[in-house]
C-alpha cells in the first residue's frame, strides 16, 4: 500500500455554477444551501424509513409472513425497503459532510436511489390499498412514511444538483499485486452474494408471493442508485481497471463465481432452471451482438437460429418424435446443430451482398417468419408442428443424468444443477469466442463495415464474405446454445421462436449494450429474470416492455455498458453529452 | 375457372386492404427514412376503435342500420387511428428526429408492442377474436361463369373505398400546396425548411393521414371478416410493407399496386402453389426476399438509394 496518489484528474465543483434549463432558477437559488439540502434530504430520507409506511393488510394475516413489504407500524425494527433506504440516507449524510471528489454527482445517485425506492413501494401501497387513503393507518397514526421518503429523496436529489455536478474521477492507485488480488477476488465474491440475493429476493413471485414483484422491484432500485453512487465516485472505473490488469485471474475468478452460484441461497431447482434460460439467451444474445453489435447488420429474425439449432438437436436426440432415429452423444449433437445453424446463418446473411440497413431488417425478419410459418406446419415432419417435440432426453455423461441432483460430501445440490454448470461453460466459451473475434483482423473488419462500408471496401476489407461470416458465427453460436437448450426444457415447439422473441433479444443486447460482451450477457439476464420476478404484473408485462423499449432509445440509446466506440456513434451530439457532464474531460465523450 | 377467378376477387379484396396500410408505411418512410413497424398496430386500433364506437357509444338500433354504421365506424377508426398516430410520433418519434438510425427502429418495435399489449389488457374481451358487426350490405353477388364467382359486397365496399382514398390522397398530394411541401420535405428536409415549410408540421400530417388511412382499414378489415383480433396489426403490417418495398418505398401508386400483387400471390399461392394456404404467408415472403435482393427500389422505384 504504497503508492496511494490520490490524483482525482477532474476538478472539484467549481463553486459558482450557474443552472440553466426548466429548473435553473430553483437549482441557482438552492446552490449556497447544497450541502445542508444533502443533509436534510438524507435526514428526511432516514425518518422516512422509520415512520410508518401503511397498514392496509394488517387484518390479513400474520406479521412477518404476510408482509414481506414491510408495511407496518415497526419502528427500528427495519429490514428490506426500508433498510436499503436508511443506509443510502446514512450515506447521502455522510458523504454530504466529508469532502470527497464528485461529492454531489455521488450524493445525487443516492438521492436517485431513495426516490425509486420510496416511489416503487408508495405507489405500489397506494395501487394495492386502493387509493390515497391507504396511506392512513387504522389507528389513526398517518403512515407519512413513503411521502417522507420520497421529499427526503427528491430534496437530495435538487440540492446535490444544485451544488454543481463534478466530472467522475479518475483514480490511479496501484497496490501490491497479491492485494489486488485479494480486492478482486472479495469483490466478485459480494457480486456473487448479490446475484444471489437479487435472483432470490421476494421469492418465486406469482400467487405463492404476490410482493415478490415489488420486493425484487425495490432491492434493483435500491441497488441501481448504490452503483450510481459508486460509478460517481470513479471508484467502479478503478476497480474495472485492476481487473484489466489482472485479466486472466479476473475471468477465472469471476468463472470460478459463476459456478459457486448453486452453494448460494439461489441453489434450489427453480432458480437453476432460471438461471439455466438466462444463459441460453445470453449465449444467443452474444451471437446477435456478433451481428449487429459489431458488424452492425440488424436481425430481426436472430430467434430462428436459435430454433434450428434445437430442432437439430431434438432430432438426433432419439426422441419418440424426432424423424431421424438416431441418438448421437450430446457434444456431437451440439457441434451439428451449430453447422446446421451456421449454413442457415450463411443462407439468410447471403441477401447482404445487395441489401442494406433496413431492408436487410426486413429480410432477416421475412427469414424469421418463414421459419416460424414453416415450424408450425411441421415441415418435413421436422418441428412436430403444433405437437412439438416432447419427451427429449436428458443429456447423460455414462450412467449419470444431467437433470437429477448431485451430492458433494455433505452439501446436497439440487437437480438441474449439472445443466446449470453446462451453460455456464458454454456461455463462458461464447464469450471467449466473441472476445477473441471481436479483437482479431475479423472482428476489426466488422467494426470497420459497420461504421462506414463503403470506406472499410476502400481499405481493402472484402465486405460481402465479411459481412456472411459475421451471420454465419452468429448462427452458430445461436445452434449451439438451441442444442442445449433443446435438452434442458426437453421440448422443443415453434412457439418459442417468434418475433417477439428476436425483439427480446434484440432488445437485450440494446439495453446491456451492444459491442460489449458483459452487456449482452446484463441484458439478458434483466430481460429473462423480470419475467419471472414480475408475475403478478403478468398482464402488463409485454406492455411495460414496450414502454421500456422506447424509453430507453429515448434516454439511453448507448445501453447500460456502453462500448467506447458505439458511445461516439449514439451520442445524440458530442456537445450535448460534454454538457451533461462538466468537467469531464473531452475523450470520454469522443 | 370459376376457383381461378375466385381466388382473384379474393386477392384484390385482400390486397386492396393492404394497399390501404402500405399507404402509411410508403409515406412516413418516404418522409423521414422510418420503418415505422408500429403502423400495422394503427390499423388494428383502429378497428378496435370504431368497434368501440359502435359497441358502446351509438345507440343498438342507429348500430343496427349499416348506412349509419358504416360512416359512423369509419370516421371513428380513422379518428382513434389518426389520434394515436400523431401521438405516437410526437412522444416516441419526434425526440429522436436526429437520432442513429437503429434508435427510431427498436422504439417503432416497442410501441409497436405496447400498443398491442395496451389493447390486449384495456380492451374489453381483447385476450381473443371479437366479433365485428356488420356495416354493410350482408350477401353477395354471383358472376356466372363456370360455378359461378361469390362476390360479397364487402369485398366490394373494401375495393372502392382503398382505392378512392389511394386516388385522392394522390391528387392531393400532387395538387396541393400541403402536398408540394410533403414532397418538398421527403426530398430534403433542410432545404424545405429553408423554403418556409415547416417540416414539423408536414410530418405531423404525415402520419395523421396514414393513420387516418390505416384506421379505415382497419374498420373494413373488420367488416370484410367479421371478426378482429390484437394479432391483425403485425401480420397486415408485414405484408403492407412488403407492398410498400414492392412498389417502390416513398411511391403511393405503387404501394396500391403493391398491395394488389401481395394480395393476388396470397390468394393464388394458397390455391396452387405445395402447402395450401399453411403456407400462403411464406409465399409472401419469399417474393419480398425477392424483390429485395433483385430489384431493391421496387416496381415504382426511380432508382437505388443507397442507404447505409
Amino acid at each position: 500500500m504504497t503508492a496511494t496518489t490520490e490524483t482525482p484528474v477532474a476538478p472539484v465543483a467549481p463553486p459558482p455554477v450557474r443552472h440553466t434549463g426548466r429548473l435553473g432558477p430553483v437549482l441557482n437559488a438552492l446552490a449556497p444551501f447544497a450541502t445542508i439540502g444533502m443533509i436534510a434530504g438524507g435526514v428526511l430520507s432516514i425518518l422516512g424509513a422509520f415512520l410508518p409506511w401503511v397498514t392496509f393488510v394488517l387484518n390479513e394475516g400474520a406479521y412477518p409472513e404476510r408482509a414481506s413489504l414491510n408495511m407496518f407500524v415497526e419502528p427500528f425494527g427495519i429490514s428490506g425497503f426500508r433498510l436499503h433506504i436508511t443506509l443510502l440516507g446514512i450515506a447521502a449524510i455522510v458523504i454530504a459532510l466529508v469532502k470527497v471528489p464528485a461529492q454531489h454527482r455521488i450524493v445525487r445517485g443516492l438521492g436517485v436511489g431513495v426516490t425509486a425506492v420510496a416511489l416503487l413501494n408508495g405507489l405500489w401501497i397506494l395501487v394495492e390499498g386502493g387509493g390515497l387513503g391507504a396511506i392512513t393507518a387504522s389507528d389513526g397514526a398517518v403512515a407519512f412514511g413513503s411521502v417522507v421518503a420520497l421529499v427526503g429523496g427528491l430534496v437530495t436529489v435538487l440540492s446535490a444538483t444544485s451544488g454543481g455536478l463534478e466530472g467522475r474521477p479518475e483514480w490511479e492507485w496501484e497496490l501490491p499485486w497479491w492485494v489486488e488480488w485479494i480486492l478482486l477476488l472479495v469483490i466478485f465474491a459480494l457480486v456473487l452474494l448479490l446475484v444471489a440475493e437479487v435472483l432470490t429476493s421476494g421469492g418465486q413471485g406469482g400467487v405463492v408471493n404476490p410482493y415478490a414483484g415489488v420486493v425484487f422491484l425495490s432491492l434493483l432500485a435500491a441497488l441501481a442508485g448504490a452503483f450510481s453512487a459508486l460509478n460517481a465516485s470513479g471508484l467502479l472505473t478503478w476497480v474495472g481497471a485492476v481487473s484489466e490488469r489482472h485479466r486472466v485471474f479476473s475471468v477465472v475468478v469471476l468463472l470460478v463465481c459463476a459456478l459457486a452460484l448453486p452453494f448460494t441461497g439461489a441453489g434450489t431447482e427453480y432458480w437453476m432452471t432460471v438461471a439455466s434460460n438466462i444463459g441460453v439467451y445470453a449465449a444467443t444474445a452474444i451471437g446477435l451482438n456478433i451481428v449487429v453489435g459489431l458488424a452492425g447488420l440488424l436481425d430481426l429474425g436472430y430467434v430462428a437460429f436459435l430454433g434450428i439449432g434445437a430442432f437439430t438437436a431434438a432430432n438426433l436426440s432419439g426422441a419418440a418424435a424426432s424423424a431421424v432415429g438416431i441418438h448421437l452423444p450430446f457434444l456431437l449433437v451440439m457441434v451439428i446443430s451449430a453447422v446446421v445453424a451456421g449454413v442457415f446463418g450463411a443462407i439468410v446473411g447471403s441477401p447482404t451482398l445487395r441489401v442494406r440497413g433496413d431492408y436487410l431488417a426486413i429480410v432477416t425478419l421475412a427469414f424469421g417468419e418463414i421459419f416460424v410459418r414453416s415450424a408450425q406446419n411441421n415441415i418435413a415432419g421436422l418441428t412436430g408442428g403444433a405437437n412439438a417435440i416432447p419427451n427429449i432426453p436428458p443429456v447423460g455423461l455414462g450412467s449419470f443424468q444431467f437433470n437429477e441432483s448431485i451430492s458433494i460430501g455433505p452439501i446436497q445440490l439440487p437437480s438441474g444443477v449439472m445443466y446449470y454448470v453446462a451453460i455456464v461453460l458454454l456461455v463462458a466459451f461464447v464469450m471467449l469466442v466473441f472476445g477473441n473475434l471481436k479483437n482479431s483482423r475479423l472482428g476489426r473488419a466488422w467494426i470497420a463495415i459497420r461504421e462506414d462500408e463503403d470506406a472499410a471496401s476502400a481499405m481493402g476489407i472484402r465486405t460481402g464474405p465479411i459481412k456472411i461470416l459475421a451471420f454465419l458465427i452468429g448462427a452458430m453460436l445461436a445452434g449451439l446454445a438451441g442444442a442445449f437448450f433443446a435438452h434442458k426444457t426437453a421440448v422443443v415447439a415453434y412457439d418459442s421462436f417468434r418475433f417477439l422473441e428476436s425483439v427480446t433479444l434484440l432488445a437485450a443486447v440494446i439495453l446491456g449494450g451492444m459491442g460489449t460482451i458483459p452487456g449482452a450477457v446484463l441484458g439478458a439476464s434483466i430481460l429473462f429474470v423480470l419475467p419471472e420476478k414480475l408475475r403478478e404484473f403478468a398482464d402488463y408485462r409485454l406492455l411495460i416492455f414496450g414502454l421500456a423499449l422506447v424509453l430507453i432509445m429515448r434516454f439511453r440509446p448507448q445501453g447500460i455498458i456502453a462500448d467506447k466506440h458505439r458511445k461516439a456513434e449514439l451520442a445524440e451530439d458530442p456537445e450535448d453529452a460534454a454538457k451533461e457532464a462538466p468537467g469531464a474531460l473531452p475523450t470520454e465523450v469522443k | 375457372m370459376s376457383t381461378f377467378l375466385s381466388q382473384i376477387a379474393n386477392g384484390l379484396m385482400f390486397g386492396s386492404l393492404i394497399a390501404l396500410i402500405a399507404i402509411g408505411y410508403t409515406m412516413v418512410y418516404g418522409i423521414i427514412t422510418l420503418i415505422n413497424f408500429a403502423h400495422g398496430e394503427i390499423f388494428m386500433v383502429g378497428a378496435y376503435g370504431g368497434l368501440a364506437t359502435l359497441t358502446y357509444w351509438v345507440p343498438t338500433a342507429v348500430a343496427a342500420r349499416w348506412y349509419f354504421a358504416l360512416p359512423i365506424a369509419l370516421v371513428a377508426g380513422a379518428l382513434v387511428a389518426m389520434l394515436v398516430a400523431v401521438a405516437m410520433e410526437r412522444f416516441a418519434y419526434r425526440p429522436l428526429r436526429n437520432a442513429p438510425r437503429l434508435a427510431p427502429l427498436i422504439t417503432a418495435l416497442g410501441v409497436s408492442v405496447a400498443l398491442q399489449e395496451a389493447v390486449r389488457v384495456f380492451y374489453p374481451g381483447a385476450t381473443a377474436a371479437i366479433p365485428f358487426p356488420n356495416v354493410f350490405i350482408e350477401g353477395a353477388f354471383v358472376i356466372p361463369i363456370g360455378d359461378g364467382v361469390v362476390i360479397r359486397y364487402t369485398g366490394v365496399l373494401l375495393i372502392v373505398v382503398s382505392l378512392g382514398l389511394a386516388f385522392g390522397l394522390e391528387r392531393f398530394i400532387e395538387r396541393t400546396r400541403m402536398g408540394r411541401a410533403m414532397r418538398a420535405t421527403s426530398q430534403d428536409r433542410d432545404v424545405a425548411r429553408l423554403m418556409g415549410i415547416d417540416p414539423d408540421r408536414v410530418i405531423v400530417l404525415t402520419f395523421a393521414i396514414g393513420g387516418a388511412l390505416a384506421g379505415v382499414a382497419g374498420v373494413l378489415y373488420g367488416g370484410y371478416l367479421n371478426n378482429i383480433n390484437i394479432d391483425m396489426g403485425f401480420q397486415n403490417g408485414i405484408f403492407a410493407f412488403t407492398a410498400a418495398v414492392l412498389g417502390g418505398i416513398g411511391n403511393i401508386r405503387g404501394a396500391v399496386v403493391g398491395g394488389l400483387v401481395i394480395g393476388l400471390v396470397r390468394a393464388l399461392g394458397g390455391q396452387y402453389l405445395p402447402g395450401g394456404t399453411a403456407y400462403d404467408y411464406v409465399w409472401i415472403f419469399v417474393v419480398l426476399i425477392v424483390v429485395l435482393v433483385f430489384r431493391p427500389q421496387g416496381f415504382f422505384g426511380e432508382s437505388e438509394r443507397v442507404r447505409a
